[in-house]
């Protein structure tokens, strides 16, 4: 009895050890098609459960076309991607595809995790001149014709603001640094729970995005053309001062996008925001998660305001001594894993992707935040005819004002059409957000921080 | 066979070997072989990509000079004192309350337990929305309807408050623990003693003096420690609810995997959280425990 029990746990024991063993898989069994049975890794940064689902039929549709792929999807928050990342490129477990904003494309490409081979044929096969050129330079790398990430779609920032109360108010609309300044000191009321702005002070990805819009308007950059780090200049120093005075008029506290809730509540004047916020502005049934809960009947700001969107405009360039645009192209990258299966089938399934149907479908899960970056696509019928609405309500012509500005998104990585790989590491390791982080939250002097910031910016060139 | 050769106490032997060894190797390979492979990368600069330089003693070095290790090691302690005495004493309290008679004692016993039981992540975004510096009804009844602050402020994001919503929120969260533990023991107090004790002569405070505090004393010796060494190792409750309260263990996250990852300065880190722990464990358990 004793020995067969004993036995039964030895062969127990011993099963979990084939099992663990089993675990890591053989790399490097390649065949160039897809012939094999092979699962892949796609991680999204498309976390909200409507999109994954959204995402997900894309995939099934996919799978039942390819029965030999299966595509498991992972959702990772933006801020997460390049910790995700590297910790899986350590353990040897990358994914086959990657859809992140392409400063961290870059940036991970310029690691060396990437496979800008695979990529670079895809875009090959697809054309390059079908894309808008701002939008794929952007993922260039500093060869000419070789890329490391595929852009497929893009938003553009602005500041969306209450053109109601600037009328009343007798102010310009906030396209320099002074009218925004004018402006946010007039309406920030806390007395009455009024807000003037809303810029990131909390260390994340948005700060950045709000910050680097005003330091391009002051002509202020990471790097010469020469690639030298030319962090402390004037006009960076200005740019960091200034941004420290309208993150006074924000809402009390470190504050990220989500605060745009404030705004759809009436209690804020302007707010730096992609073209994202176009459906909540319309559309009563998406911005309910932004109202406070009807149960709270005694809050400000429970119901919507259906003149709302009348009311707001944007200013999409700011200027100071120079004319500054922003926004964000998404892109999908091929980490480097090394198997050719894989890869394969990544780049048959973002060929899908392509597709008009698939193309389509994937737009209209955020009509106005998300936009094509295929110049056909942009003028097709079905594209336009959204279900929300969004187009019909904004206009063709807005949007396709919108959409252009995709072509001339600038970012600190390229200066005078030249890639620095540098400034992509910096922003994925969000270095400048923690400095405004320390001058708005904990007091720090702007020296100080700026100083912290470029022994940090130094630290990862080395 | 072979197993025949062996006397009964000899096959015990070997068939209790063969028992625990499933265990052993679990522990072995889940927790042994971390903190070994921790404590060697603590002596390496660690690069992922490039592979791992031997460099001493710097890491730990570079940790121990830093001022802001200094200033997370003065939060965690801040940060454990607080805690382990906010839910100790409030257990004890709440216990006290519940060994007493009085209506629906069993649904209200049952219902003082929800903190301890309601998943972390949910009831850190009830927390967020409560405190919210313009939609929060903290701020609505404190500043709108009491008047008791000058302005509207962030009380969960502003670093210099964080770290005391996070005390609060821990308190709140666990204590119930702490109470069932102490009211478990309360219930095996043996009533004749008090009944002495009043024939005697004895005050309430007398008889929880020299009756109850010393029948509980080494329950609540033992959450102590637990507790301590809970919170010492916390991170999901403060790091959730806050990012600002910088403790140990998130100062580790953050050293270790956001912007510049210094992966072997984090292990340096985690092997001086153990250090620090070890040291504190060993001293309590001889002086207060009395082992």
């Amino acid at each position: 009895m004793k020995k067969w029990f004993s036995s039964v746990v030895l062969f127990i024991f011993a099963l979990s050890l084939v099992w663990a063993g089993g675990q890591s898989e053989a790399p490097g069994e390649s065949e160039e098609t897809v012939s094999q049975e092979v699962t892949i890794e796609f991680w999204t940064t498309q976390t909200q459960s409507d999109r994954m689902a959204t995402i997900q039929v894309l995939v099934d549709t996919f799978e039942a076309l390819n029965p030999n792929i299966n595509v498991k999807l992972v959702a990772v928050d933006e801020n997460d991607m390049a910790t995700q990342i590297n910790t899986a490129a350590a353990s040897n477990t990358l994914p086959a595809i990657i859809e992140s904003d392409t400063e961290s494309i870059v940036a991970f490409g310029a690691e060396g995790l990437l496979n800008s081979e695979a990529i670079s044929g895809l875009i090959e096969s697809i054309g390059p001149e079908k894309f808008y050129r701002g939008a794929l330079s952007l993922n260039e790398s500093a060869e000419k014709g070789v890329y490391y990430g595929v852009p497929y779609h893009g938003w553009v920032q602005g500041i969306w603001y209450r053109a109601d109360w600037f009328e009343e108010a007798g102010l310009e609309p906030p396209s320099t640094w002074e009218n925004i300044l004018k402006a946010a000191e007039y309406f920030y009321r806390p007395e009455i729970n009024q807000y003037g702005i809303l810029v990131g002070t909390k260390a994340e990805a948005y700060t950045e995005q709000c910050f680097t819009q005003i330091a391009m308007a002051n002509g202020a950059q990471l790097f010469d053309a020469q690639g030298n780090l030319i962090f402390d200049t004037p006009e960076m120093r200005e740019a960091v001062e200034y941004y420290a005075e309208l993150a006074k008029y924000t809402p009390p506290g470190p504050q990220t996008w989500r605060a745009r809730d404030y705004y759809l509540q009436g209690k804020m004047a302007m707010f730096f925001y992609s073209t994202y916020i176009m459906d909540d502005l319309a559309l009563e049934s998406d911005a309910q998660d932004s109202l406070t809960n009807s149960n709270f009947a005694d809050l400000e700001g429970k119901s919507f305001d259906p003149e709302l969107v009348e009311n707001t405009r944007v200013a999409t360039t700011i200027s100071k001594t120079q004319e500054a645009g922003y926004g964000t192209i998404l892109s999908f990258g091929i980490p480097a894993h090394g198997d050719e299966l894989k890869t394969a089938a990544a780049v048959k399934f973002l060929s899908y992707l392509f597709t008009p149907n698939a193309y389509v479908t994937w737009l209209h899960m955020a009509p106005g935040g998300m936009n094509p970056v295929l110049k056909e696509m942009a003028v097709n019928p079905r594209f336009q005819n959204d279900p929300k609405g969004i187009f019909q309500h904004y206009g063709k012509e807005k949007m396709a004002e919108i959409i252009q500005g995709l072509n001339s998104i600038e970012t600190f990585s390229i200066v005078e059409g030249k890639r620095m790989a540098a400034a992509s590491t910096i922003y994925s390791k969000q270095i400048i957000p923690q400095m405004i982080y320390r001058i708005t939250q904990e007091g720090m002097e702007v020296d100080a921080a700026m100083d912290w910031a470029e022994m940090e910016m130094r630290k990862l060139m080395e | 066979m072979f197993a025949q050769r062996m006397s009964l106490q000899e096959r015990e032997k070997v068939l209790g070997l063969v028992l625990v060894t499933p265990a052993v190797a679990i522990i072995l390979s889940l927790i042994l072989y971390p903190i070994i492979y921790n404590l060697y990368l603590s002596f390496f600069d660690v690069n992922p990509m490039a592979g791992n330089t031997y460099v001493g003693l710097e890491n730990h070095r570079n940790v121990v000079t830093d001022p802001t290790f200094w200033k997370s090691v003065f939060t965690t302690i801040v940060y454990v004192f607080s805690t382990t005495i906010g839910t100790t004493l409030m257990g004890l309290l709440v216990a006290l309350a519940m060994n007493r008679k009085f209506p629906f004692r069993g649904v209200v016993r049952s219902l003082v337990l929800f903190p301890y039981v309601a998943p972390v992540i949910s009831v850190v975004f009830s927390w967020q929305f409560f405190f919210d510096p313009v939609n929060g009804i903290f701020m609505d009844l404190a500043y709108d309807k009491l008047g008791l602050f000058s302005s509207r402020f962030n009380l969960i994001g502003s670093p210099s408050t964080a770290v005391w919503v996070a005390i609060a929120f821990s308190i709140w969260k666990n204590f119930p623990f702490s109470y069932l533990m102490i009211l478990a023991r309360l219930q095996a107090i043996d009533e004749t003693l008090y009944e002495a004790a009043e024939i005697d002569g004895a005050s309430g405070w007398h008889k929880f003096r020299f009756i109850t505090f010393p029948e509980v004393y080494f329950v609540m010796g033992a959450i102590i420690l637990l507790r301590v060494i809970w919170n010492f190792n916390k991170f999901e409750e403060v790091f959730l609810l806050t990012e600002n309260v910088r403790v140990l263990s998130v100062y580790t996250y953050y050293k270790a995997f956001v912007g510049t990852m210094e992966l072997g300065q984090g292990a340096s880190l985690a092997v001086i959280q153990f250090i620090l722990l070890i040291v504190f464990i060993l001293f309590y358990v001889k002086r207060v425990l009395k082992w």
